[in-house]
């Protein structure tokens, strides 16, 4: 299982949730696997995406909401963990790539072993579980409770392609319409228009 | 003011000069979301304003530097930084030497980031300031930080 093959699963299992990428290779992987789409893509902001995530959460309860967060990324803001288990939102996911490396620096290791899921599992209201494989990802995504974290263990290190620079005010426009029952075309046709 | 203003939640990492505002808001129904770090609070508070949420953010001056970096890569580059209410350490009288150097940094910090700086030193700034900002940074999609000067009052505790 590779980074975009994780994301590829996400969009395809979850269509209309609003997912959010931690910044290098969960964003590439994400833009890969949707084709661009309006998708919260971070460009920087190491550590902040899972609590961009809370936020959502806590903003639009009734919305699906999933984080997609490279282990780096999670380390840094590990604290979210215990807001997390505060709010206890009944409609967040966060989908950790799990691959023990920092990859958009350069793909130095991560010192210690994350060990995420036990994390997960020794706060209150958050449940956890590990993914091998694709198969196993898909069968967990709609049965794991929520607020929810899944480890998705990341056998290729391969980089998805995508770049991770992107325009931070088109971002906002598309996912701010994807936010509001938006078409996903509405902020390419929109380019521009703000000023 | 805040509630004049249509702010629909507040975020912040406790301070106990800021415990009277949160109470009223609080007791206003207002949700009040507790987390563990300014950095943190930053980037939630930003998913909030994706949505179209009016979040504010509260925090101490210290927990500026904290915070630096979700403002610098996420709030401004996106557009979306809730108005920050910071409560000043670290200038006038402060007692703590420990506080002063992140207190002086504070708002040339905030300006080299791009966040303009309002100044509430008295109860007569408090409306005309307060609504300046908020209105900026609600409406006008500015980033706008509100330094609770010592000079205000509601002072700390020894211990604090």
């Amino acid at each position: 299982m590779n980074a975009t093959e994780v994301a590829r699963t996400l969009v395809e299992r979850s269509p209309d949730a609003l997912l959010v990428a931690s910044l290098g290779t969960a964003t590439s992987a994400l833009r890969s696997a949707s084709d661009d789409g309006p998708h919260l893509y971070f460009g920087g902001a190491m550590g902040s995406a899972t609590a961009t995530a809370l936020g959502i959460a806590d903003a639009v309860p009734e919305r699906e909401v999933i984080a997609l967060v490279g282990d780096g990324d999670l380390l840094m803001g590990a604290s979210t963990l215990w807001s997390i288990s505060a709010l206890a939102p009944a409609n967040l996911l966060l989908v950790a790539l799990v691959d023990g490396h920092y990859s958009i620096t350069g793909g130095q290791p991560i010192s210690a072993e994350t060990r995420f899921v036990e994390v997960a599992r020794s706060l209150r209201h958050l449940a956890a579980a590990r993914a091998h494989s694709t198969d196993e990802l898909a069968s967990l995504l709609p049965t794991l409770s929520r607020p929810g974290l899944l480890e998705a263990v990341l056998a290729e290190r391969t980089w998805p392609g995508s770049s991770p620079f992107v325009d931070p005010h088109r971002v906002r426009r598309r996912f701010a319409a994807r936010v509001n029952g938006g078409s996903e075309q509405d902020g390419s046709q929109t380019e521009g228009a703000e000023p | 003011m805040l509630l004049a203003c249509d702010t629909n939640s507040a975020v912040v990492v406790p301070d106990s000069r800021l415990d009277g505002i949160l109470q009223c808001l609080s007791e206003q129904g207002l949700p009040v979301r507790q987390l563990t770090r300014e950095e943190e609070c930053v980037a939630f508070a930003a998913g909030h304003r994706i949505c179209g949420r009016r979040p504010v953010l509260f925090m101490q001056s210290s927990g500026l530097g904290n915070a630096a970096n979700a403002l610098g890569s996420l709030a401004v580059p996106y557009g979306l930084c809730p108005p920050l209410v910071i409560s000043m350490r670290g200038t006038g009288e402060e007692q703590n030497p420990s506080q002063v150097p992140m207190g002086q940094s504070t708002e040339p910090l905030l300006t080299a980031l791009g966040v303009q700086v309002f100044s509430i030193r008295s109860d007569a700034d408090v409306e005309p300031v307060a609504r300046r900002a908020l209105t900026a940074g609600f409406d006008e999609d500015t980033a706008v930080a509100v330094l609770l000067e010592p000079a205000l009052g509601g002072g700390r505790d020894e211990r604090d």
